[in-house]
């Protein structure tokens, strides 16, 4: 932050070098240090892939028009009017859990929605933080500007719903408001490292997952990342980017998102393709990559219909792509001209230009390419084969 | 541990609230000279009369919403919310926060007087949020009031400012007694008294010279002696223009003076050790 005025310096140059010379003391930091910091000093990082709260709430609570437990009372009241419709309703979230002095209550076979689950295991993780205090600390970025004083989390969102849920929603809270928090500095954060934290984790979500992809490619490529909730479109601009152009990053992503390969990070990003409604419902619902790579290939408005069946039905990922498979059937010609590859819509093009050909010309540009007659030859016939066999197709047409 | 110094003296115009500023506002500037990662420095001023706030913020028209007094009258719960959405930085420079006085205080003693647990409503809040800055400063009123119990409640060292004249030295002992009771009855053994402070020193004046003389011969006092701040007309002119000494008259002998105090604090700060 730049000085007001300079008055004092030559006064703290002549102080300092009498009074702390010999025993200069060191008040650089040190690296990573763990604070018991307030509660309301923390925020979720609103770019964080893995999102806690659902969609409408996490936009409300990053546009700063709810506070947490305003936006946890929004989940609880979402949670009990579900719970209500399927005849299971609660008034105090402690409720949720099983209870261990009912033997009748055996809720395997019950199954709970996406929501119920969340807040079942938020309140779970409340009360373990409860009994047996916080055994692991968040992991925050210090992003305090001037008198605001503001910690970003890095890693710990459910740790941090836990904690406002027990200190507004269960009974016999007895902390003191503060949360134990690992406080990296500023310049050693970044976001290859909160792809490592993330990915090392297990439950981060296919749908999360792509969303890390796209903010890793995103990052790399130079782009700005927002303060505030970002919508799904700002991660599709990741569908327009790959490893290729950052070469140099190619490594450190890759490790980042676990060690992953190239072909699976491509599948991932691909999943942002998703509609909207599906890619929230996705990753509320944990359904693996394997299975939504088939839903992709549809049009955006069936995609919600069929993540919806993938949900209610169990489906497997075969399942999945024959549903996806005969649904593809049902397409009509034009869609199919729609999704021609680049490739023959080049072949294409050049039947436009044969007339500015000539024979010697293909033989010697082929040559030139392949730098090898033999393989020019080959090329050739297997280009004679292809279009001998797109004749036969438009005969039949 | 975050060192929090609390200036008190129950003695007026000693210069309690020039030496909380001004040492506030030196603690920023050396410790971000020394290259520290948190050179951040909050002003707590207590003194309804905001003379404190006044100079480091260049207003004093803080009141029910946006000062110690609503920390003091917040739910138990949001009191270290409130405390940080009350924080205002201070005009000399944007790392030393100011938590301002309003002239409310005089009222909020007797709404809070009786109040169980009224005298930890600093403590608490402020506890929650100590590890934020390098060093808090607190300034006190002129009187043992229940504020100032507050801000010795809340401190771990005491820095008593006296002028070198007789009744002042005489009631030395007795805010020094004051504030062992303090620590003692209200169980706060991180409360010591730190340092005693001389301001308004003038070598010319022979009383002054033979009271310091006598200070620092004291078997209890002289070994607490922090520093001595000379008279000078340049402290009062600061404080017309808003201004600290270090910036209004950074070769004054009361800017060096007081820049001495602040090394010594300042080394304390890294040591971890007494005053």
């Amino acid at each position: 932050m730049k000085r007001q005025n300079h008055r004092i310096d030559e006064l703290l140059d002549s102080v300092t070098a009498d009074m702390l010379a010999g025993g200069q003391p060191q008040f650089t930091d040190t690296g990573l240090r763990v604070e018991r910091l307030l509660l309301e000093m923390v925020r979720p990082d609103p770019i964080q892939p893995r999102r806690v709260l659902p969609e409408h709430l996490h936009f409300d609570f990053h546009a700063g028009r709810m506070t947490p437990t305003q936006a946890l009372r929004g989940l609880v009241q979402l949670v009990q009017v579900s719970a209500r419709q399927r005849g299971r309703p609660f008034s105090n979230v402690l409720e949720m859990l099983p209870n261990p002095d009912d033997d009748a209550a055996d809720d395997s076979e019950v199954r709970l929605t996406a929501e119920e689950q969340l807040l079942r295991d938020l309140v779970n993780l409340a009360v373990t933080i409860r009994d047996d205090g916080q055994v692991n600390p968040l992991t925050v970025v210090d992003v305090s500007h001037g008198v605001v004083q503001q910690f970003r989390i890095e890693t710990g969102e459910r740790r941090y719903w836990a904690s406002w849920l027990l200190r507004d929603f269960i009974p016999n809270y007895t902390g003191d408001g503060m949360i134990p928090c690992i406080v990296i500095p500023t310049e050693n954060t970044s976001v290859f490292r909160q792809a490592r934290e993330n990915t090392a984790r297990s439950g981060l979500s296919a749908v999360a997952m792509a969303r890390q992809a796209a903010l890793l490619l995103l990052t790399v490529h130079g782009y700005e990342i927002p303060d505030g909730a970002v919508t799904n479109d700002f991660y599709r601009q990741a569908l327009d980017l790959d490893l290729r152009g950052k070469r140099e990053f190619t490594e450190a992503i890759l490790s980042a998102m676990g060690g992953m390969k190239r072909g699976q990070f491509s599948h991932l990003k691909l999943l942002l393709k998703l509609s909207d409604e599906a890619l929230d419902l996705a990753d509320r619902h944990n359904i693996e990559e394997g299975k939504l790579r088939h839903v992709i290939n549809l049009e955006p408005e069936f995609h919600a219909e069929i993540v919806h069946q993938i949900i209610d039905f169990g489906l497997s990922a075969k399942q999945v792509k024959e549903l996806c498979e005969d649904n593809g059937m049902d397409e009509n010609d034009e869609e199919t001209l729609d999704r021609l590859p680049a490739a023959a819509t080049k072949v294409a093009k050049l039947t436009q230009a044969v007339k500015t050909l000539s024979a010697g010309d293909i033989a010697n540009a082929i040559i030139k390419q392949e730098g090898d007659p033999e393989i020019a030859f080959a090329r050739l016939q297997a280009l004679h084969r292809i279009l001998t066999d797109a004749l036969k197709h438009l005969s039949a047409k | 541990m975050t060192r929090v110094f609390v200036f008190t003296n129950h003695k007026g115009g000693v210069g309690k609230s020039t030496s909380a500023t001004n040492t506030a506002y030196g603690i920023v500037s050396m410790l971000r000279h020394a290259g520290a990662a948190n050179p951040r420095v909050l002003l707590i001023d207590t003194d309804s009369q905001a003379h404190a706030t006044l100079v480091t913020t260049g207003s004093k028209d803080y009141g029910a919403d946006d000062s110690l007094y609503t920390v003091l009258m917040a739910d138990r719960h949001n009191a270290a919310q409130t405390l940080l959405n009350c924080l205002v930085p201070s005009t000399w420079d944007a790392d030393l926060h100011v938590l301002p006085a309003s002239s409310m205080l005089e009222g909020a003693e007797r709404e809070l007087n009786g109040l169980a647990g009224a005298p930890y409503r600093l403590a608490d809040p402020l506890n929650q949020i100590t590890n934020r800055y390098a060093a808090i400063v607190i300034d006190t009123r002129p009187s043992f009031s229940l504020m100032t119990e507050m801000g010795l409640i809340a401190a771990t060292d005491a820095i008593v400012p006296v002028e070198p004249r007789y009744l002042e030295t005489v009631g030395l002992m007795s805010v020094v007694g004051k504030i062992n009771e303090v620590r003692d009855g209200w169980r706060q053994p991180n409360l010591r008294v730190s340092g005693i402070l001389v301001t308004k020193m003038n070598a010319r004046i022979r009383g002054h010279k033979y009271l310091l003389d006598e200070l620092k011969s004291h078997s209890v006092l002289g070994p607490l002696l922090l520093g001595v701040v000379p008279v000078n007309e340049a402290v009062s002119y600061a404080h017309q223009c808003h201004q600290s000494i270090f910036e209004y008259a950074p070769t004054a002998p009361a800017s060096k003076a007081y820049m001495d105090i602040v090394a010594k604090l300042v080394r304390t700060l890294a040591a971890g050790g007494a005053a």
